[in-house]
């Protein structure tokens, strides 16, 4: 079955390609090689999931991809064109969520369209149809300082969607949510990514957060990262946490997850 | 509604503390011989009141003289807070601007701003410009050391989101860089502008023919108590005001840093 999946991705163009990145970090105290020969891709309208435990340079991939940093090796295309720096196309939601505090909730959301002088009426009206679906209308006059930790993440998530981009990566947005949060913003996600479609590449360390999002699931080798293997998720959404099949697959993750320590 | 009357059980604890000093100092004068040191408190109520329509020395009422410190206190402050701040975000944000002006402000900084007076005598003569070279300076160091910390502590991360959403360097600048300074930017005028008072009349009671420095070293040369009083009752009074104003500009310029409803 993951053999018949990749035949049927190999026809379509990838929107993130990422071939033979490789990345190391050089420093006094010695160099070190955080990514190494990472190769996947990610087609149009999926939702993949970056899946490793623990510090294993998941998030220096997304950096790479954001154009925040460069590879060593290798080279990243998005959307046909080779990442060399940041760019509104590629949206990212940080697990800090690095709102602009000085901002209230529309201005956060209306960040990215101003600054690319889209004209104020229409800017208006994008920002509100993103701060409805993420389920914050009402909060737009609010400082982010007085909402709650998943209410603040839904911000930088409606902030991501406002400029309207190609890609949209997350970086673990929901590592520092208690677990009832995390079930309701998991839940929102799901339903925010079918509404909108979207690519995204979601990364985490959750392996019930990875199944119940992912399209495709890509599992990552610790330190220095690399592709280990990958999980092609087709269950019917809303998925149920409980169902046979998702524990099934949870446990066939969790044995291979060992492996890549 | 209990709020409201704890504040006012504070408000009265406070005036009662005003109170008291007042009338220990009343009595104290009536029945010691410290009644030969000190002005009553009743005189100098009644001298307050005589000089809000009547002139110290030959030109200017009370009004007067503290219009004129007023004066050139805004205008020394208006100065050192443009410098202050265009000097402090510059070293904060520019490495080699940082390595440049670092040293020579360092040791600029520790020089009490009375320290200046005799050599800004020596340069601007006994005219309005050295006194406004030593408020400029009084004021300039306070708003310097504290828009530069501001400007350091700027989150590298919520800028680089603001270039992941399409902002360019100098609307970054706008947009993250300088807002995350305000608090900071405010704490510095806030003290900039108490130390730029008490450089007003220091600067004042060493060279000057009006301004309410002036009249509490009149007061001293005629031998008149009371005036010395009022000089500094006036001083004080204005200066509380500065304060209260200033914290209430910071409220309103800063309300997204409120935790509170």
């Amino acid at each position: 079955m993951e053999g018949a999946w990749i035949l049927m991705a190999e026809t379509k163009n990838p929107i993130i390609s990422c071939d033979h990145v490789s990345k190391t970090f050089y420093s006094l105290a010695g160099d070190h090689l955080v990514v190494d020969d990472l190769s996947f891709n990610v087609y149009e309208n999926e939702f993949v999931v970056l899946f490793g435990p623990g510090q294993c340079g998941k998030s220096t991939i997304l950096n790479l991809i954001a154009g925040l940093e460069l590879p060593t090796k290798g080279k990243i295309i998005v959307d046909g064109e080779p990442v060399v720096g940041p760019s509104p196309n590629r949206g990212m939601v940080y697990q800090t969520t690095n709102l602009f505090m000085w901002e209230t909730v529309m201005q956060n959301v209306e960040f990215g369209p101003s600054v690319r002088h889209v004209p104020r009426k229409k800017r208006r009206e994008i920002a509100q149809k993103y701060i409805d679906l993420v389920g914050l209308t009402g909060f737009e006059k609010h400082y982010p300082v007085k909402l709650s930790g998943g209410m603040q993440q839904r911000v930088g998530i409606a902030r991501a969607y406002a400029n309207e981009p190609k890609i949209i990566c997350m970086d673990e947005p929901f590592g520092h949510l208690d677990a009832q949060t995390r079930y309701l913003m998991e839940a929102d996600v799901d339903r925010i990514t079918h509404a909108e479609k979207r690519t995204v590449l979601f990364v985490t360390n959750n392996v019930e957060e990875a199944i119940y999002l992912a399209d495709r699931i890509i599992l990552l080798h610790n330190c220095p990262t690399s592709v280990h293997k990958e999980y092609k998720v087709d269950f019917p959404r809303p998925r149920d946490y409980t169902a046979p099949d998702f524990l099934a697959l949870r446990e066939k993750i969790t044995d291979e997850m060992d492996k890549t320590l | 509604m209990k709020n409201l009357s704890k504040r006012l059980g504070t408000l009265a604890l406070s005036l009662l503390g005003i109170g008291a000093v007042i009338i220990i100092w009343a009595l104290a004068v009536r029945y010691t011989r410290i009644g030969l040191l000190l002005p009553s408190p009743w005189e100098v109520v009644k001298r307050f009141a005589y000089v809000c329509s009547h002139t110290i020395g030959k030109k200017y009422t009370v009004f007067g003289h503290l219009l004129i410190s007023l004066k050139r206190v805004l205008i020394g402050f208006a100065a050192a807070s443009v410098a202050g701040i265009i000097l402090g975000i510059s070293m904060g944000r520019f490495k080699m601007i940082e390595a440049i002006f670092r040293p020579i402000f360092e040791i600029v900084r520790p020089i009490p701003s009375v320290a200046w007076i005799p050599l800004a005598i020596v340069w601007f003569g006994i005219g309005e410009n050295a006194k406004f070279y030593i408020i400029f300076m009084a004021g300039f160091v306070n708003i310097t050391v504290n828009t530069f910390a501001g400007a350091k502590q700027v989150d590298e991360n919520v800028l680089g989101a603001a270039y992941m959403l399409g902002a360019s360097k100098l609307q970054a600048f706008f947009r993250v860089v300088i807002p995350s300074c305000v608090p900071y930017i405010f704490a510095g005028m806030q003290v900039g502008l108490s130390t730029c008072w008490m450089a007003v009349l220091a600067a004042e009671m060493v060279s000057s023919t009006a301004g309410i420095g002036w009249t509490i070293t009149s007061g001293q040369e005629n031998g008149d108590m009371v005036q010395i009083f009022v000089g500094i009752i006036a001083i004080a009074v204005v200066g509380l005001l500065m304060a209260v104003l200033m914290r209430w500009l910071e409220k309103v310029l800063c309300q997204w840093r409120e935790r509170g409803s």
